[in-house]
């Protein structure tokens, strides 16, 4: 039975990589390519979290709580802290860049006055090859 | 163990229905929603696989923080796709 | 039907049955065990970093340096978005209304409860989940929720301006770098916790220099994403003027 969700996950989680790939290519207006972005950074956060996930029961997360002797008990039922670690830095490290696009989005329409990426590109290269 | 195996089933097809909308639909206002939609799926996902930092952070910046970006950046420019 | 939603039972039906097909086909094992690696840091925690929190004291201690160039890319950041709209003259809104009686005293509400919330995420981040960043954003989602419902021109009356924010930014972070140079004055290296700051004070546990890291990260966030969202409610036609000026 765990197996059997185990491998639904693993493929849910490459449909929506492969999904939030075609929204960023194929999709002309850059702000669904904006999240599209951010759907395939968060997809690639939980894949991560996967990794130090163990399917037992009852599985808690790796906190003390104060009363004594719980040592034993951690080790074979919590779950793995460093990929949660590494995935709090990416969440903040994928903010930082995701709101420098919005900003950098705000300001391709205000010089050409579009938000598709092929009418913007044009717009500004007829602007360079006129001088 | 039966509800932890029920929780992820329904936590992982509701976000990728969320998604296949999200990226499909052509106003983007929208799609915003769907997107913020998708982000509590992942969040119910990430409590129960016994994250309950990382679901914190991701609830406060992917439903708080994104979806106001993306309502401001639309205001700004256009809300139909092409 | 319309095409989509023909094209979204088609998805749901392909993956369920890829899914059936793979674990019929090579019946896999779930993972039931974690790595050595996750064992060292469940086992020793306590001792090294006297945190019960093994998440925190592994971002702020055990890997602290790369915590400390994320914070510097999230200023990067925000310098980026202060070039972009900084404008040639000063700004003066019209009188604008805001929302309706109904809206201000849930917003009331409402903002005091988050901002109770994210105090106590980020000061209590090396006892429970939670820490500097946490706090930090939910903080920031007071004041993007308060520029729409009372106007921007109450917020500017009250004296929170961008440039003051970016100033408690500035100084935020100069803390938390002082924070993390300072044991070089005794010899030791940068960012070590419990050789160098006392683990204990007035008898509550402290761990060391993790409170002050996770005080300083939730002003450094909070003020940072609050001045964002000051740039962004600026209206358009400022910067029409700007771009036609310059032509």
């Amino acid at each position: 039975m765990e197996g059997f969700v185990y491998v639904l996950f693993i493929v849910v989680l490459a449909v929506n990589a492969l999904l939030s790939i075609y929204g960023i290519v194929y999709r002309r207006s850059l702000v669904k390519k904006l999240i599209s972005l951010t759907i395939l950074s968060d997809t690639v956060f939980v894949s991560i979290i996967l990794v130090g996930f163990i399917f037992k029961y009852p599985v808690v997360p790796p906190v003390y709580s104060g009363v004594g002797g719980e040592e034993a008990y951690l080790l074979e039922h919590g779950s793995d802290p460093l990929p949660q670690a590494l995935v709090l830095t990416g969440i903040v490290i994928g903010l930082a860049v995701n709101a420098l696009i919005a900003f950098g989005v705000i300001q391709v329409y205000r010089l050409t006055g579009t938000t598709d990426a092929k009418r913007a590109i044009r717009v500004l290269v007829e602007e360079v090859m006129e001088e | 163990m039966i509800v932890t195996l029920i929780v992820f089933t329904v936590a992982l097809i509701l976000s990728l229905v969320f998604i296949y909308y999200a990226i499909t639909e052509k106003d983007l206002l929208k799609a915003a929603v769907f997107s913020a939609g998708q982000s509590v799926s992942y969040a119910i996902l990430l409590h129960t696989m016994a994250a309950p930092d990382i679901a914190m952070t991701y609830l406060a910046v992917s439903v708080g923080l994104y979806s106001a970006l993306l309502v401001f950046v639309i205001s700004k420019t256009e809300r139909y796709e092409e | 039907m319309s095409r989509r939603t023909i094209g979204l039972i088609v998805l749901l039906v392909g993956v369920v049955s890829i899914a059936l097909t793979t674990f019929i086909v090579f019946n896999p094992e779930a993972p039931k065990s974690v790595r050595e690696l996750g064992k060292y840091y469940i086992a020793n925690t306590t001792r090294d970093v006297s945190s019960p929190e093994a998440v925190t004291a592994i971002v702020w201690d055990y890997r602290g340096l790369d915590t400390i160039y994320e914070t510097v890319v999230l200023y990067m950041a925000i310098v980026g978005g202060l070039a972009i709209s900084t404008t040639t003259r000063k700004v003066s809104l019209k009188t604008r209304t805001g929302l309706t009686s109904i809206a201000r005293t849930g917003t009331r509400i409402i903002v005091l409860l988050i901002a109770t919330i994210a105090f106590a995420i980020a000061l209590h981040g090396h006892l429970t989940p939670g820490g500097g960043f946490p706090g930090g954003s939910a903080l920031a989602i007071t004041v993007m929720l308060i520029v729409p419902v009372y106007t921007l021109q109450s917020l500017l009356d009250q004296g929170v301006s961008s440039t003051r924010l970016i100033a408690v930014r500035g100084l935020a972070l100069t803390a938390l770098g002082l924070v993390a140079i300072l044991p070089v004055i005794k010899g030791l290296e940068a960012v070590t916790n419990l050789k160098f700051y006392p683990s204990h004070v007035a008898g509550m546990l402290i761990s060391g220099s993790l409170w002050f890291y996770n005080l300083f990260e939730f002003l450094a966030v909070a003020s940072g994403f609050a001045a964002v969202a000051l740039y962004l409610s600026i209206p358009e036609e400022v910067y029409r003027e700007e771009i036609k000026g310059g032509e």
